[in-house]
């Protein structure tokens, strides 16, 4: 008993720690950040739920954040993109691995046209992700989509401005993206389960310039990042009841 | 031989009732030889009004009644559609006026599970085209119609002795095998009230009375004489029409009554194992030119839920000039369609089928254009390196970006005032290209970081190194 055991090398359930997520929420879509995993229900982006991306501004890395799912999209689903204020640029998606031939990029002509093909997007069953950048949406409207992605297990990523965060959302998730330093801060304002802790800091992978950045960034920032939790123990290590 | 004879005796009525729930108060009329209803709804018949009534006299029981002449062409029409719908059971279906039609069903009763399921089979998918025929089989096809007439629901079995059934069946059925009025009128005179009554009397009696086409008829019934019978052959397209019981341009019994015509479009494309990847639905109007619904399907398809679908959200966002009379429907060429299997371990193509279909539903409410894919082109100006595609098309193998290519392009570079707080990262790349069509462009594109810290992609025009522009940002 001389060396006391790190909490975390325990086997998991021994010890309940307060930050610690349940282990029961419905395994999620890897984000392929493993900070960011580590922060969310069953470890990765829910799958049928609505979730808010807020963003005050283009360009902090909000695109770069889904990369990951995006790349993962099978022949048979789509990627639908729904009224984006910008032109989601085909060389640079192509370049980052996103399968462009699966893309469904929506325009629409008012709010009511965009939360109706966002609902038609996600209620089909058919889309891996849905990308929505609604208009005006009042409260009944979220409902109805958050409804739609859990009737159809589609993760549908609502992006609006920060703003937006004052409002109260019916959201499972709900993220605010800003950028520190080249890299991504993901401040978690939602989620189920313990409330959310101190922000990730996110290195995006796709992003230019980053060499430069890691050289010219002050070192007090570095305290923000949080280093990956270790996972939990190897199965090994359990009791075997026998 | 085995023959099932599908009777529509109202058919006057029904192809002005079949596109809608609730009929109301309807007769139809003709006016030779004289003015008189020839069929009433039956909330018509429920106060009075029957076939064969004067006009006057069935306002004057139903003074709301709703009278529409007689219209045999869709009568015609309505026939030939059953026959399309038919030949889904077997290739075998003849035209069988006045309203009617038989099918040689032998070779297909094992399919369908034998004659009782087919029966069923049949009834209920009449019930979908929004139609109620009487239903009736017997080893000969005149027989199967004197017994859907007499007697609807009788299957007479093909074995020894079956001829014995068609004996209690009234004189009336004569009329339909082309024995004349005068004739009928003489047997009555005689007595004879059933076919049984004319059975017993002798043959040659009878056609010295000129009655010869009396036991032509029975002989062809009882199957002592053949009965040759002109096989359907459909056209190379499908077309449909019903009527509405009464103009409207409401939307939902307009689907209601596209919902039947889809109905007969599946069936017709399923017997002939094909689909259809657009049709138009024309919606005709009491006045002025007709409206026109193409409707367009991304993949192949014999689906009616999916054209009903489609139909919803064109008729949704269309302003109708006028209440609609007729709807018509009219397949574009089939194509083939490998038939489907109904797999033990789920279908490996509903992941692709909700595919098609949201597409589909995008595209009908939003537009062709409102839809698309991307890819990039090789061209050094950033304007040009994309250019939208139908989505799912293939692309060919990438092409190799030169530099770093933010996510979000801006449609127009925005002019920035001066580089102040810009921190120029990456750079510069020196785009200089077009100046062969006109739109050329000479640039030096930079990765910048703004004030507020978000990545964009800024250049400097070559001759006017002062002037800065944001073109993309790294999202």
């Amino acid at each position: 008993m001389a060396n006391p055991l790190a909490l975390a090398t325990l086997p998991p359930g021994l010890v309940w720690q307060a930050d610690r997520l349940a282990g029961s929420a419905a395994p999620g879509l890897p984000t392929g950040f493993a900070a960011l995993d580590a922060q969310l229900p069953g470890g990765g982006w829910p799958r049928g739920a609505l979730i808010e991306l807020l963003a005050a501004r283009p360009g902090v890395g909000e695109l770069s954040l889904l990369l990951p799912l995006l790349r993962s999209t099978p022949a048979d689903h789509w990627l639908a993109w729904i009224a984006p204020p910008r032109l989601p640029y085909a060389p640079a998606l192509a370049a980052a691995g996103v399968p462009l031939e699966r893309l469904l990029l929506v325009r629409t002509a008012s709010d009511a046209e965009t939360l109706w093909a966002t609902r038609q997007a996600t209620a089909s069953g058919a889309c891996t992700a849905v990308l929505a950048w609604p208009g005006r949406v009042d409260n009944a409207g979220l409902r109805r989509l958050q409804l739609a992605a859990e009737d159809s297990a589609t993760p549908l990523f609502l992006f609006r401005p920060a703003d937006a965060a004052r409002q109260p959302s019916v959201a499972a998730l709900r993220l605010q993206l800003s950028a520190r330093a080249g890299r991504l801060l993901v401040h978690i304002l939602k989620r189920r389960g313990p409330a959310p802790g101190a922000p990730v800091e996110l290195v995006l992978p796709q992003r230019p310039g980053l060499r430069t950045e890691s050289k010219l960034s002050p070192p007090s920032l570095h305290v923000l990042a949080r280093p990956a939790p270790a996972r939990p123990a190897l199965a090994g290590l359990h009791p075997r009841h026998s | 031989m085995y023959w099932l004879a599908l009777l529509l005796p109202d058919l006057p009525l029904q192809v002005f009732t079949r596109g809608t729930a609730d009929p109301g108060l309807l007769a139809v009329t003709e006016s030779r030889p004289r003015q008189q209803v020839v069929a009433a709804s039956p909330a018509a018949r429920a106060l009075g009004v029957s076939a064969g009534d004067g006009v006057a006299g069935a306002l004057a029981v139903a003074p709301d009644l709703l009278l529409r002449p007689r219209a045999p062409e869709l009568e015609t029409a309505t026939l030939a559609e059953l026959a399309h719908w038919a030949g889904r059971f077997t290739p075998h279906v003849s035209l069988d006026p006045p309203g009617g039609l038989v099918l040689e069903i032998s070779a297909s009763l094992r399919l369908f599970g034998g004659l009782q399921a087919l029966a069923g089979t049949l009834v209920q998918e009449l019930d979908a085209l929004g139609l109620q025929a009487c239903i009736a089989g017997a080893p000969t096809p005149l027989a199967a119609r004197w017994l859907a007439a007499s007697s609807p629901g009788t299957l007479a079995m093909a074995r020894g002795g079956w001829q014995e059934c068609l004996a209690p069946l009234p004189l009336a059925v004569l009329a339909d095998a082309g024995v004349g009025k005068d004739i009928l009128m003489l047997l009555h005179g005689i007595g004879a009230r059933s076919l049984a009554d004319v059975l017993r009397l002798p043959r040659d009696g009878l056609a010295r009375r000129q009655a010869a086409a009396v036991s032509a008829a029975l002989a062809r019934a009882r199957g002592e004489t053949p009965d040759l019978r002109d096989w359907f052959v459909p056209p190379a397209r499908y077309t449909a029409r019903v009527a509405m019981a009464a103009p409207t341009d409401n939307v939902e019994p307009l689907l209601f009554a596209a919902r039947r015509l889809f109905a007969g479009l599946a069936a017709w494309l399923t017997a002939r194992q094909t689909a259809v990847d657009h049709c138009s639905l024309t919606l005709e109007h009491e006045s002025g030119p007709a409206t026109v619904l193409e409707l367009y399907t991304g993949a192949p398809s014999r689906d009616e839920a999916r054209l009903g679908l489609l139909a919803r959200e064109r008729l949704a966002a269309l302003p109708l000039p006028a209440p609609v009379e007729a709807l018509r429907l009219e397949s574009g060429l089939p194509v083939e369609l490998a038939p489907k299997s109904a797999d033990l371990f789920g279908d490996p193509d509903t992941a692709r089928e909700n595919a098609g279909l949201l597409f589909d539903r995008l595209v009908a409410r939003l537009g062709t254009d409102a839809v698309t894919s991307l890819r990039p082109c090789a061209d050094h100006r950033p304007e040009r390196a994309w250019r939208p595609v139908r989505p799912g098309t293939r692309l060919p193998a990438d092409t190799p970006v030169p530099g770093p290519r933010p996510l979000w392009l801006l449609a127009e570079p925005r002019a920035l005032r001066g580089s102040s707080g810009l921190i120029l990262l990456a750079g510069p790349e020196r785009i200089e290209s077009g100046w062969w069509d006109g739109a050329d462009v000479r640039r030096d594109y930079y990765v910048a970081r703004d004030r507020d810290e978000a990545l964009c992609w800024v250049f400097h025009p070559l001759d006017r190194p002062d002037e800065w522009y944001v073109h993309g940002y790294f999202g």
